[in-house]
């Protein structure tokens, strides 16, 4: 949109606005709501326009013959959602025309809507039958038949259909086309028979299905776990962070009687815009599981006996205490910064301990911060919108739209807009080609390689970059030796050639419709790369990569989990604190911790959040070391596998029963608010950490998560700007910056 | 531009003759993206899958063109041409619109369910014909017009619906698949052997 | 005034759809004329003769011509809309089968004035006769060097593709045969105010021409005879001659070239009088355009103005003749089923009045109307016209409202009696 302003009159009031805005959205400016149906400002214009619903009266600028100018109302009314303004428009929304209009329109749309509103989810919060009350016809004129159709016709395991309610928006055709790029729900047939589908006989399998739930302006496409859970009228809802994935959408939570019911997206334009994604939709029902945690465990030989937080809290402290250096942590990566913060002063400060890891993989490399800068302070990672300003985008061994549900649809917009180019590394048959989201249907290079050659393909990709420049100028020796060792050829890890050749030229920069000679690249490595051995070699060759493409690029191993990157940030890490101060001696990483167990180097273990057993890319060598485990203390919400094998299992309050923060994959620091109390007996985690310390004799004196946040933002310098003031809504991201000074 | 690259073009059914893709082929260069030709790409579908646009017919034509099956189903169904069920051989389109309905298409249409021992939308035991009412097929001249295949057939009566019938029965050009090839060959000529998709997107833009 | 062949001139010629034939009747002499005049000179001579659409909107079509952006670098098509789906209408099939390669030279010309470097012919899926024709002539020009790399010698290189629709009406609407020949649903495309006009922003977002086969047809004569001669032809405003399809109930139905201007009752006799009875309505303009009674029809002249005047249009030159026998409520149930099953889907007034109103005719020739169903028409007809997305809508509502407005005595009758006021000799018989 140009940045020219026009000058434009809506209902006797003078404004300017951008050329080109949407009328439907200049009237909003001066607090003039035109109702509306189809139209939504992150949906394309094309397919819209059709409710007819906006319809306003227009008179514009026209120059005659002779050269004179007259503004001229325009016969027909016209639709403000897809009307741009334009110099001298003058804008009439509620003439005795537009109101009549209206009411015709919203008749056309009943005659065939059915009139089960009572018993309709949508009731209470459905558009139709909001402007239905303000602007519809008193009674109907209808008494033909009504068209009948299938109802609640199931979608997907999340959505149902129910094609009588349908309006014909094309909202939810355009968000799976345009949006989500699935392009999985479309219209069959025409006129009145014309009806929403997928293709007859196949599942809505979207990852990004449940956000037409919330763009349906009727009850056509329901929720299939809220069908008939609740009346929008008795839910309570409270701003919340999703905790399924890093990306941490902002989401509205609803709740009743103390009951998590469901998810709504809560807009925040720098994180998830408007959206969510369904293994957070519908991922986030963990909260309603019935077989949560209630009280203390402890076990007594074979089985737990329920204990009382005194008793479960005196043999954590002896235990934890006894072991002293000898303690160690393992997880977080799924609690709150304030949480993570206590538990890692508890083990540095009270128990002198360093051995404490987040880590899953089988490589110890220092990926924490986005990078260190020179003066080796950190930097943050790779913001969402710095993504979508790239020029290029690296998804190497990922599955984006799974891993990274956010940075995909930014990816996407990107992509649409024809600003970036995107090339998609990964193993044969992975995961990734198997969605209806992918990276891969998009890119302008697609390497793919026999499963378990990550590390090969890393160095290939680096020989072929080093080919396409014509130079290995930057390199360091100790790359290039090893670069020097790599002998085996694209064929050998079953990859084209023809496909390596495309994509480094891609990263260089050479490709012909190169939009941009300069700009950004960005390279993320992703599960499969991490979950492997091997990933030092990958960071050397792709930083080298990186290094040579005639792009600004930079490698990000993006956190995954919902507070991976807050656990990096605030020193859940053998050899660095807090904003990453290194930490002498370093403590032990998780795979020595795990040994450690084993051997009595580590006498006592506290695992939180995490199913060490799932989670741990060796998962034998973990079950072996737990079973070996002198004391284990688990804190979590279930009993999971990992729970199963401890000596005391805790249960913490989860996200909905608690205010704190997360940290998300760009650095981005989000508050989540209490939604409703917490079982009566389980607790937040950083008090168990303080009573534990307390029982040890070094008390710390924390009332609240807000008193810690404010404690994080005063002692940890790349938190200096994330105090508990700073982060409003939208939540902020940390910078070094701030450093600077001290 | 949407190109064809957005829905990675998964393979699938492939019951296209080698001529038919080669036909697909010089249709597709014709214009500045292979999206264009879906409605030709259907027509072939509809000769190859003997008259019938199936649902492996959309699957094919989807993954030759890189489209989402979807928008292909929704291309099928728009227009009334495509056969989504199966049709008799030779498919009796009678036009009832305007001049046609004026001029008696009503008695015709019941003369033809008697000749034929269908009604409307029925097909005959033998699979040999079809009957059909259309909206108007603009030969009004001639009303009432009966379309069987690529063929129109005028002044059409009771009186003179046998006389139809026979001449259908041995028509080449009357029968479904035959009017699909036609359609199917108009497309090609000596236009498309001079243009390539590229030359298209390039030849002044670029 | 009255019958004045120019397109029409040499229909009878044997073998005028060959090359050779209709180069002997001056064919091609417009082409090699325009190809050796200045771009903007061929305009001026369109602008000159005063022709305007004969697609239906009657739109001045040198304005479009003038409009194509020709020395932009980048690619121009030129389209012919050949959809003729407008019920009552039978020109653009005859002039396609008959004399192919007069619309094969009108669109030459035009993509030598507009600098295109592509045209495309959108033929409706049933008129594969008259698309063979086409596709022939085609070949045989492309032979004779009158099509691609340099027309005539020139240096102005021009491709021409057949592109064959598959059943919808819709897909004769301009922004609707866009989609349709870029492979979507036939489902119109935003135009100004909200978007740019085709010739500006057509298909794949470049600039479009987009005309009638008639209005092609019309560029030869008045490139190589003039547009003055053209334009001294028909009335002030509305030049040239015109052709009408007639149809219905007279003695000689067919095409007619009348110019522009002649009285109505001269077409009705050109084509053989009235046949059963006497004359009771006629629908000038194709389906779409309002009805005239017998009586209106006396002192109207068959131009643009004058039918604007008289409440109706001259549209597509659908010219339907209905004697005294023709019940208009059963005529309205079809029209009204006609667009029902045409209404593309996207828009809600269209999509959802087009079928009320059909599902009310219905009713109401199943004898069960109801008194307030007349004045409820009307009003679907109001909620309808000018808040659809594309005309169709308008379209539909128009003739319903008209053979109210003109007949509503036979709507009274039927809802009073649930019969045909015309007894057993009615004609259309419907449901
Ligand atoms: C519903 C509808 C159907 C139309 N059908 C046709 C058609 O079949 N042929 C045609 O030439 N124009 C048709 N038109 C008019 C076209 O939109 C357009 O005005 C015309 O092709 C322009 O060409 P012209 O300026 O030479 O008349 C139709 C318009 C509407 C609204
Ligand atoms: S008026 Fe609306 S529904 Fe009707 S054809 Fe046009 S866009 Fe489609
Ligand atoms: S909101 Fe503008 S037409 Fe639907």
């Amino acid at each position: 949109m140009s940045a020219e302003l026009v000058n434009i009159v809506i209902n006797g009031v003078p404004l300017t606005v951008p050329a080109g805005e949407m009328i439907i959205e200049s009237a909003r400016r001066i607090g003039v709501e035109i109702p509306h149906f189809c139209y939504h400002p992150r949906l394309s214009k094309e397919a819209g326009a059709n409710c007819r619903m906006c319809l306003v009266e227009v008179s514009a600028p026209r120059r005659n013959p002779d050269g004179s100018v007259v503004v001229a109302k325009m016969p027909k009314p016209q639709t403000s959602c897809s009307l741009p303004a334009s110099e001298g428009m003058v804008i009439e929304t509620e003439t005795p025309a537009i109101v009549e209009a209206r009411r015709g329109i919203l008749e056309f749309l009943l005659i065939n809507h059915p009139l089960d509103c009572p018993i309709c989810d949508r009731g209470g919060e459905c558009p139709l039958q909001n402007n239905t009350l303000h602007y519809g016809p008193p009674t109907t004129r209808f008494v033909e038949q009504k068209r009948h159709l299938p109802k609640a016709f199931p979608l997907s395991d999340y959505v149902v259909l129910d094609r009588e309610r349908c309006i014909h928006c094309a909202r939810c055709t355009r968000f799976s086309g345009d949006v989500a790029g699935d392009a999985q729900l479309g219209f069959l047939k025409r006129g009145a028979d014309m009806e929403v589908s997928p293709h007859t006989g196949e599942r809505f399998t979207s990852l990004f299905s449940g956000n037409t739930i919330e763009l349906c302006p009727v009850g056509a496409l329901l929720s299939r776990s809220y069908r008939f859970r609740g009346r929008p009228w008795d839910l309570m809802t409270q701003k919340s962070v999703c905790t399924q994935c890093s990306n941490g959408c902002n989401i509205k939570l609803d709740h009743r009687a103390g009951r998590f019911v469901r998810v709504n997206a809560r807009v925040n334009e720098a994180v998830n815009e408007e959206w969510t994604c369904d293994r957070g939709k519908f991922g986030m029902e963990y909260l309603a599981r019935d077989d949560r945690l209630q009280a203390p465990l402890i076990r007594r030989g074979a089985r737990f006996e329920q204990a009382t937080w005194d008793e479960a809290l005196a043999v954590v402290a002896r235990a934890l205490g006894d072991a002293g250096a000898k303690s160690a942590f393992l997880g977080g990566t799924r609690s709150a910064n304030e949480d993570l913060y206590v538990v890692q002063r508890l083990f540095r400060e009270v128990l002198a301990s360093n051995n404490l890891d987040h880590r899953m993989g089988p490589d110890f490399v220092a990926v924490g911060a986005g990078a260190m800068a020179s003066d080796g302070r950190p930097t943050p990672p790779v913001s969402f919108g710095e993504l979508e300003d790239a020029s290029v985008f690296v998804a190497f061994g990922a599955d984006m739209a799974w891993e990274q549900p956010m940075a995909y649809l930014r990816l996407r917009k990107a992509w649409r807009r024809g600003t970036i180019r995107l090339v998609s590394v990964a193993a044969k048959g992975s995961a990734e080609d198997e969605r209806p989201n992918s990276l891969a249907s998009m890119a302008a290079a697609v390497v793919r390689h026999d499963a378990g050659h990550e590390v090969e393909a890393a160095w290939l990709m680096l020989r072929q970059v080093v080919a396409a420049i014509g130079s290995d100028d930057p390199l360091t020796d100790e790359v290039r030796r090893q670069l020097a060792g790599v002998k085996l050829s694209p064929e050998a890890i079953g990859c084209s050639p023809q496909e390596l050749a495309t994509a480094a030229a891609v990263i260089v920069g050479e490709a012909p419709a190169e939009p941009t000679a300069t700009g950004k690249l960005a390279i993320w490595i992703g599960e499969t790369a991490v979950r492997r051995p091997g990933m030092k070699d990958i960071l050397a060759a792709l930083g080298a990569v990186a290094a040579l493409s005639r792009y600004d690029g930079r490698v990000s191993v993006p956190a995954t989990e919902v507070n991976e990157q807050g656990a990096r940030d605030l020193g859940i890490s053998p050899d660095t604190g807090p904003g990453y101060r290194a930490v002498r001696p370093a403590g032990l990483n998780t795979a020595a911790i795990l040994s450690g167990v084993a051997d009595g180097s580590v006498r006592a273990l506290w695992i939180s959040g995490t199913d060490v057993v799932g989670r741990y890319w060796d998962p034998p060598a973990a079950i072996r070391a737990l079973e070996a485990c002198p004391f284990l203390v688990v804190t979590d919400l279930h009993l999971t596998p990992t729970a199963q094998m401890a000596d005391v299992v805790l249960p913490v309050a989860s996200v909905a029963e608690r205010n704190g923060t997360f940290t998300n994959v760009e650095g981005r620091v989000q508050q989540f608010l209490k939604a409703y109390d917490p079982p009566s007996g389980v607790r937040q985690e950083w008090r168990i950490a303080m009573q534990v310390a307390a029982r040890l004799g070094s008390a710390m004196h924390y009332a609240s998560s807000r008193e810690m946040l404010a404690d994080i933002a005063a002692t940890v310098p790349i938190y200096v700007g994330c105090g508990p003031d700073a982060l409003g809504d939208e939540g902020k991201r940390w910078f070094a910056e701030e450093v600077a000074g001290q | 531009m949407a190109g064809n690259a957005e829905i990675s073009g998964a393979r699938g059914p492939s019951n296209f003759s080698a001529e038919a893709v080669a036909e697909l082929n010089e249709i597709v260069s014709h214009y500045p993206e292979a999206r264009a030709a879906m409605l030709p790409a259907l027509w072939i579908a509809q000769r190859e899958y003997g008259g019938e646009i199936t649902s492996e017919a959309i699957s094919e034509v989807a993954w030759r063109l890189g489209r989402p099956v979807v928008e292909v189903e929704g291309v099928a169904t728009f227009y009334t041409m495509y056969h989504l069920g199966k049709r008799g051989r030779r498919h009796l389109e009678v036009c009832t619109c305007l001049t046609c309905a004026v001029l008696g298409a009503a008695d015709t249409v019941r003369a033809l369910e008697d000749r034929l021992g269908i009604k409307v939308g029925q097909t005959t035991p033998d699979g040999e014909f079809s009957l059909a009412e259309v909206e108007c097929l603009n030969w009004c001249e001639a009303g009432t017009v009966v379309q069987v295949g690529g063929r129109y057939y005028g002044n059409v009566t009771p009186d003179n619906v046998d006389a139809l019938i026979e001449a259908v029965r041995t028509a080449a050009d009357a029968t479904a698949t035959a009017q699909a090839d036609g359609i199917v060959k108009v497309h090609l000529g000596k236009a498309g052997a001079s243009v390539s998709p590229s030359s298209q997107a390039e030849s002044f833009d670029g | 005034m009255g019958e004045l062949r120019v397109l029409l001139e040499h229909r009878d010629t044997p073998g005028i759809e060959t090359l050779d034939v209709y180069r002997s009747t001056g064919g091609y002499e417009g082409l090699a004329r325009a190809v050796s005049m200045s771009r903007a000179d061929v305009i001026a001579e369109v602008k000159a003769s005063g022709l305007r659409g004969r697609g239906g909107a009657g739109f001045p079509t040198w304005i479009k011509w003038q409009g194509i952006p020709a020395d932009a670098p980048m690619v121009r098509y030129v389209v012919c809309n050949a959809d003729e789906g407008e019920p009552g209408t039978f020109k653009d099939r005859e002039l396609m089968l008959k004399q192919p390669h007069m619309v094969v030279e009108g669109m030459a010309i035009a993509g030598y004035a507009t600098n295109a470097r592509y045209g495309f012919v959108y033929i409706r899926g049933e008129f594969l006769e008259s698309a063979q024709a086409i596709r022939r002539a085609i070949d045989e020009a492309y032979a004779q060097g009158y099509l691609g790399p340099g027309v005539c010698g020139s240096s102005h290189s021009f491709d021409l593709f057949v592109h064959m629709g598959a059943g919808s009406y819709e897909c004769g609407e301009e922004t609707a045969l866009m989609s349709s020949l870029m492979g979507e649903r036939g489902q119109p495309r935003a135009k100004p105010p909200h978007a740019p006009l085709p010739v500006i922003s057509g298909l794949w977002q470049r600039p479009t021409l987009i005309n009638n086969v008639e209005t092609y047809s019309c560029v030869p004569h008045i490139i190589r005879r003039g547009g003055a001669w053209y334009a001294s032809m028909g009335t002030e405003r509305s030049k040239g001659t015109k052709l009408f399809s007639v149809s219905g109930h007279v003695k000689r139905p067919g095409n007619y070239e009348i110019e522009l201007g002649t009285p109505l009752p001269e077409l009705v006799e050109l084509a053989g009088g009235v046949t059963g009875g006497s004359l009771k309505a006629v629908i000038p303009g194709g389906s779409s355009v309002p009805i005239l009674t017998a009586a209106q029809c006396g002192d109207v002249r068959l131009d643009y103005e004058s039918c604007q005047a008289a409440g109706t249009m001259l549209g597509s030159g659908g010219f339907m003749v209905f004697n005294e026998h023709t019940d208009i409520v059963a005529l309205m149930h079809v029209t009204a089923r006609f667009y029902a099953h045409e209404s593309c889907g996207k828009c809600t007034p269209c999509r959802e009045g087009t079928r009320w109103m059909y599902q009310i005719f219905r009713r109401i020739t199943a004898g069960q109307g109801r008194p307030e169903d007349i004045d409820l028409l009307l009003s679907i007809c109001n909620n309808i016209d000018g808040r659809s997305y594309c005309p169709l809508g308008d379209a539909a509502a128009w003739p319903i409202r008209a053979s109210i407005q003109r007949f509503r005595d036979e709507y009274e009758y039927w809802i009073a009696n649930g019969t045909s006021p015309l007894g057993a000799t009615a004609t259309p018989k419907v449901s």
